[in-house]
């Protein structure tokens, strides 16, 4: 089954072209439409979603060496994000399945990264424990299937990477803060400063705007000018706040780990390409011998791949849709399943 | 024309004052939000939206925009990390801000004074010290 997948929800413009679980082509704009930004960062646009998405199909297609007729499943982002840039990719994929009369699936992007563990050779297992961290999202899931996820905590406030773009903006790293801010912190030190992390009453929902101000604090507390902070401190500083924020990540999905029965791990989103969160993800499996699965760096990010691996899925789960199915902007409560009857004890 | 200014020491008398508030705006209301990070703009919202019964606010720094609805029908933007004003333009901010159907609040929205309306309800939260907050509600025309 020959799957088209096509994302637009936020800044990337991707499509991608599997078969089943192989990836024929995965192109995200960013890395493959070279499009002169003069190097900054781009603009975020429905215009640039719209002027990317032809060439990246064409490009999509001549490298799986099919033609549009070969398509079994049209699949596109349908929500969350930003309307105006969804509806670029839903409506395009949606004209598509209508002219080539194809099936059309409309995805959940977080279901897309929820899911993305399948594009790896080794597989997550169900029932697994999967933490979803990007710029927009934190949230812990109990996946069962590919129909049921239960969610077991979220962030109250800020979203993990959130945090590490404000931070970085702050001690004069800039946009995006991810990468910046992990090299800096692999030359200094994780203990030199204790940056708080927030307890909460939410048993595994999470908080960064707390360690976000206490980063602010510090600097107004120890520099005069905190736009002109010294060079040779800022490793110490990224360090110790990537440090606070991935052991506010790990503490929960620990927590989670020691009370749900699961098989597997799986760590998904933009900033599960942080060495460091990937490395206590290695521990906490190890720890309890789970299997972990992260997919690769070209599937943390936003991506079209797991896209049509999740349209691929809902299709073979029976799910069928209307082309009528529109794009929305926000994770409604209803995507995840409400955790009714707790999971049985782990007997550890 | 509304003004209040209200000195807050706990998360909870924020809420109180943010509950208060949502009894002054009602549907069409735009409110913006100013204050350094971590004064507790997105906070403030949440709590007002408390009285909405929205209870999945959360910053909307990255998304750009957060729709929400319960009572109300609520839009929560955030201008943090807009590089130009074009890109609110194409997100449709105009439509948003026009939508008489919902209350609109914008966090960040001094980065781009353009593009805010006149008649608006004016927020500021100054940091004090490290637990109290100067929050200062002004109703523009």
């Amino acid at each position: 089954m020959i799957v088209l997948g096509i994302e637009s929800s936020c800044d990337e413009t991707s499509v991608s072209i599997i078969n089943e679980e192989k990836i024929l082509a995965n192109l995200i704009s960013s890395q493959d439409f070279h499009v002169n930004y003069g190097g900054v960062v781009p603009e975020l646009s429905s215009r640039a979603h719209l002027q990317m998405v032809i060439p990246l199909l064409r490009k999509a297609l001549s490298e799986s060496n099919l033609t549009l007729k070969e398509i079994d499943i049209i699949s596109a982002t349908a929500g969350p994000g930003l309307i105006g840039a969804l509806l670029v990719g839903l409506t395009f994929g949606k004209g598509l399945a209508y002219s080539l009369k194809k099936e059309f699936v409309p995805v959940n992007h977080i279901e897309g990264h929820i899911y993305s563990g399948f594009l790896m050779e080794e597989k997550p297992e169900f029932p697994y424990l999967c933490l979803v961290v990007s710029g927009g999202h934190t949230l812990l899931l109990l996946v069962k299937d590919f129909t049921t996820i239960y969610k077991l905590g979220s962030t109250i406030d800020d979203a993990a990477g959130e945090a590490f773009d404000k931070v970085s903006k702050m001690i004069g790293l800039g946009y995006p803060g991810g990468p910046k801010i992990q090299s800096e912190a692999e030359r200094g030190n994780k203990n030199a400063i204790k940056f708080p992390i927030a307890q909460l009453k939410g048993k595994y929902d999470f908080s960064f705007s707390g360690v976000k101000t206490s980063v602010l604090r510090y600097l107004q507390q120890n520099y005069s000018d905190i736009s002109n902070i010294p060079e040779d401190d800022i490793p110490d500083i990224a360090a110790s706040f990537q440090y606070a924020v991935i052991k506010a990540l790990s503490g929960k999905v620990e927590k989670a780990m020691k009370s749900n029965e699961i098989k597997s791990l799986s760590l998904v989103g933009g900033v599960a390409a942080n060495r460091a969160l990937r490395n206590s993800f290695e521990q906490l499996a190890k720890k309890y011998s789970n299997k972990l699965v992260i997919p690769d760096l070209q599937f943390c990010g936003d991506n079209a791949a797991m896209i049509a691996y999740r349209g691929c899925s809902l299709y073979k789960s029976g799910r069928r849709f209307q082309l009528s199915a529109n794009a929305y902007p926000s994770l409604s409560q209803e995507t995840f399943a409400k955790l009714v009857i707790p999971p049985a004890k782990r007997n550890k | 024309m509304f003004k209040k200014e209200i000195i807050v020491q706990t998360l909870a008398e924020t809420a109180e004052a943010a509950s208060e508030f949502a009894n002054v705006i009602k549907k069409g209301s735009v409110i913006t939000l100013t204050g350094n990070l971590g004064a507790g703009k997105t906070y403030f919202v949440k709590a007002l939206c408390k009285k909405y019964n929205i209870l999945n606010v959360s910053s909307p720094s990255f998304a750009i925009v957060n729709t929400y609805s319960g009572k109300e029908i609520v839009h929560h933007f955030d201008f943090y990390r807009i590089i130009s004003v074009n890109e609110l333009y194409d997100i449709g901010f105009e439509e948003y801000i026009s939508d008489e159907e919902a209350v609109v609040f914008i966090e960040w929205a001094e980065l781009f004074e353009e593009i805010i309306p006149k008649k608006r309800f004016q927020i500021n939260i100054d940091f004090i010290n490290d637990y109290k907050r100067k929050i200062n509600i002004e109703e523009r025309k």
